[in-house]
């Protein structure tokens, strides 16, 4: 692709004069030009940008873009939140615009603000960054895509689940709705362990907001003013990183943390338990079998290593003695195109890439 | 009176063109980028086994290799390209030139089937093996090593276990005390029931690993780093040295089962190194028995190994020739920045020299 003249010529001189249109378009909607107001032209433009031009992008390089255009949207998400006060704004009103939209932030955090889903609450999820990359590691772990329990309501039905998965199994089927009853009881608590964790990070976010408004008055105190984007963003950043740091160093958190991660192992453990039990009855191998078979192969193959260790240091003593060299060798050299290579299914899931992987040269 | 933020809209839209306008010329670099290439020094595969390669480096012209070699033991984690990422950016291209004859293991992927290898498989077996293969194919004793992060844990045990076959032991950013106060990766892992973890999943996803390294700084790792990369974008080259560190990042092998299981509990949950009690192919770790000269070095601003956590080696181990070197730099930048490139490796190469 990279030698493709469309692309390196026409399709970049294009993509310029697209930037240019939008450029224009985009001054008018920050009233710099007397025409028809937009409201927050950029993060939208951008995404429209993306979608007309990712598919030219190289796949090692989309997935990077990808992440640019996703944190230049946060970016730009910040800078129209802030910068669309109010023009007409007096400096002693300006600080009590400042303390509101403080205090939006809060309330945005504490879901008592209702924006329909405007900037205020596009703004709160750069703190859905933490979130989202367990989102992402579960679903990558997961044979279903994203976190499906994660929005899903508990605590008003927690009680009759309780009261349902507390009753006894009865009957020939007695043991089969006893699993089904743990694997509900296991997604009850991870759903209870995510939903803990949620909380916690919306409680940083508050937080956050406080150290920026500490930040704030600072700057009001010392009387300087932050004029771009771009610092508001890195100071945003910084507040952010800091109570994260904090936080995350209490033994509260590493409790939530441990809960969430043994919760979803027990979720799993479960699942992988009645996966088995549908594999024995189908007189297929189990996980499980191939553990047990696992194992002893690899204690065989420690001793046969051992052994061939052993073996080779007496015929070098023997050798030494006779004058002969040793008949047998530690173990034959590498090929050069030994692969150590990356499992080229790798980048989709974690499911797929130990079948697709074909392991080097057994020894034993 | 000043208001506190205060962006104009002309300036705002001055710098929300700047960065569109960085953007598109960034896509182009990336158009016109060819594959990402890592580890830029020559080498050659000269033992397997399993999925492990031992690789040896070819010494540069006008450089005599000394004796005896030095192997690289990189962690279980992440790739050891890291240790050669590119041409100007060499840990393993400075150690050539300072006369090492150099040689890495390369671990490879593990994958179920591997999930029963133990520590002592990796210890007693793996590594024991390749520097058997160097004594035997050197005609030497003893070979020197340097440890790297986890795989610096390793040479300890190594080390401690075989302390006949090592000359000179170098390690880099290595957890040794695995509860100081400021090792947040410890603290997370205290409260996970990791036979649990393991008995569910076999092989710990290299996913699970590369979310929690994440989660130490989530918003710089997984935010802020792209706004601020979407400056560079104007450089071919930078753009490029960008993405191979992405790769590496995200870059991570699968844990075997058994040997993460046994190293998270006997050092992240049992502190093994200071409070005794890890055995390895039935043999008790103790640092006192290591008696070779000791060079230990560890960066300055590491959050996932804190330096106090590399600087209890000081206490434990049993040698008398034990030398630090404190990096001004993080865990990565030891390798990596420049400052490394002038000061870390010919310091290695030097403290080498200086025993051998």
């Amino acid at each position: 692709m990279s030698n493709d003249s469309f692309f390196t010529d026409n399709w970049l001189d294009l993509q310029r004069k697209y930037w240019d249109s939008w450029a224009d378009m985009s001054r008018k909607a920050m009233g710099l030009e007397e025409d028809k107001k937009m409201t927050t032209p950029w993060e939208g433009a951008l995404d429209h940008w993306w979608k007309a031009m990712s598919p030219a992008a190289p796949d090692f390089s989309q997935a990077f873009m990808e992440k640019m255009m996703e944190q230049g949207k946060s970016f730009f998400r910040m800078a129209e939140t802030f910068a669309n006060k109010p023009g007409d704004t007096a400096p002693s009103d300006g600080l009590s615009w400042w303390t509101k939209a403080l205090e939006d932030m809060q309330k945005q955090f504490t879901g008592s603000l209702d924006d329909s889903g405007n900037t205020m609450q596009r703004m709160m999820s750069f703190w859905e960054m933490p979130l989202d990359n367990w989102q992402r590691m579960m679903s990558s772990m997961s044979p279903m895509p994203g976190d499906m329990l994660r929005n899903m309501p508990h605590e008003q039905f927690k009680d009759r689940i309780d009261r349902a998965l507390s009753a006894p199994g009865l009957g020939y089927t007695r043991e089969e709705q006893s699993q089904y009853q743990e694997l509900m009881r296991r997604s009850v608590d991870y759903q209870a362990a995510l939903q803990e964790y949620t909380s916690f990070y919306s409680r940083l976010g508050m937080k956050s907001v406080e150290r920026m408004g500490d930040f704030i008055q600072g700057a009001i105190d010392s009387g300087k003013s932050i004029d771009s984007a771009r610092a508001l963003y890195d100071n945003w950043v910084s507040s952010c990183e800091a109570v994260y740091a904090e936080e995350v160093a209490t033994p509260e958190y590493a409790e939530i943390h441990g809960r969430l991660v043994n919760a979803q192992m027990a979720l799993k453990r479960r699942l992988a338990i009645m996966v088995d039990e549908n594999l024995g009855a189908m007189n297929m191998p189990t996980r499980s079998e191939l553990r047990t078979l696992q194992e002893r192969l690899q204690e065989t193959r420690r001793e046969n290593k051992q052994l061939r260790q052993a073996l080779h240091a007496l015929e070098k003593q023997v050798a030494a003695i006779s004058g002969k060299a040793p008949a047998t060798a530690l173990k034959a050299s590498a090929p050069a195109t030994r692969s150590t290579a990356k499992p080229s299914t790798r980048a989709t899931t974690t499911r797929r890439k130990t079948a697709a992987k074909k392991t080097t040269a057994s020894d034993d | 009176m000043m208001l506190p933020i205060d962006i104009r809209p002309d300036k705002l839209s001055e710098e929300m063109l700047d960065y569109t306008r960085k953007l598109g010329q960034g896509m182009e670099n990336l158009l016109n980028a060819d594959a990402i290439d890592t580890g830029v020094s020559p080498k050659e595969a000269v033992y397997g086994e399993d999925k492990l390669v031992l690789y040896r480096y070819e010494t540069p012209e006008g450089v005599t290799p000394g004796q005896p070699p030095l192997l690289i033991v990189y962690a279980l984690v992440n790739r050891p390209y890291m240790t050669d990422i590119q041409e100007d950016r060499s840990t393993i291209k400075g150690l050539l030139a300072t006369g090492q004859d150099v040689y890495l293991i390369d671990w490879g992927y593990p994958d179920q089937a591997d999930s029963a290898l133990t520590l002592d498989d990796y210890i007693n077996g793996y590594i024991d093996r390749c520097v058997d293969h160097l004594c035997e194919t050197h005609e030497v004793d003893k070979v020197n090593i340097l440890g790297i992060c986890q795989g610096g844990a390793f040479s300890l045990m190594y080390t401690s276990l075989h302390p006949d076959k090592v000359n000179n032991l170098v390690t880099m950013v290595t957890p040794v005390d695995f509860k100081t106060p400021d090792n947040l990766l410890s603290a997370w892992v205290q409260n996970v029931d990791i036979d649990l973890a393991v008995d569910t999943m076999g092989n710990i996803p290299g996913e699970l690993l590369n979310w929690t390294f994440l989660s130490l700084k989530p918003f710089s790792l997984t935010g802020q780093k792209y706004v601020n990369m979407v400056d560079m974008l104007d450089d071919p080259n930078k753009v490029k040295n960008f993405l191979r560190m992405e790769k590496w990042i995200f870059d991570s092998p699968d844990q075997a089962g058994e040997t993460f299981r046994q190293f998270t509990k006997d050092f992240y949950q049992s502190n093994g190194f200071i409070n005794g009690g890890v055995k390895v192919g039935g043999r008790e770790i103790d640092l006192k028995n290591i008696s070779c000269p000791v060079l230990n070095i560890y960066a300055l601003q590491d959050h996932l190994v804190p330096p106090d956590a590399s600087k209890a080696l000081k206490d434990l181990v049993g040698s008398k020739d034990y030398t630090e070197l404190a990096f001004p730099g993080g865990h990565i930048g030891i390798y990596v920045s420049g400052k490394a490139q002038k000061e870390v490796t010919p310091a290695i190469g030097k403290w080498l020299n200086e025993r051998t």
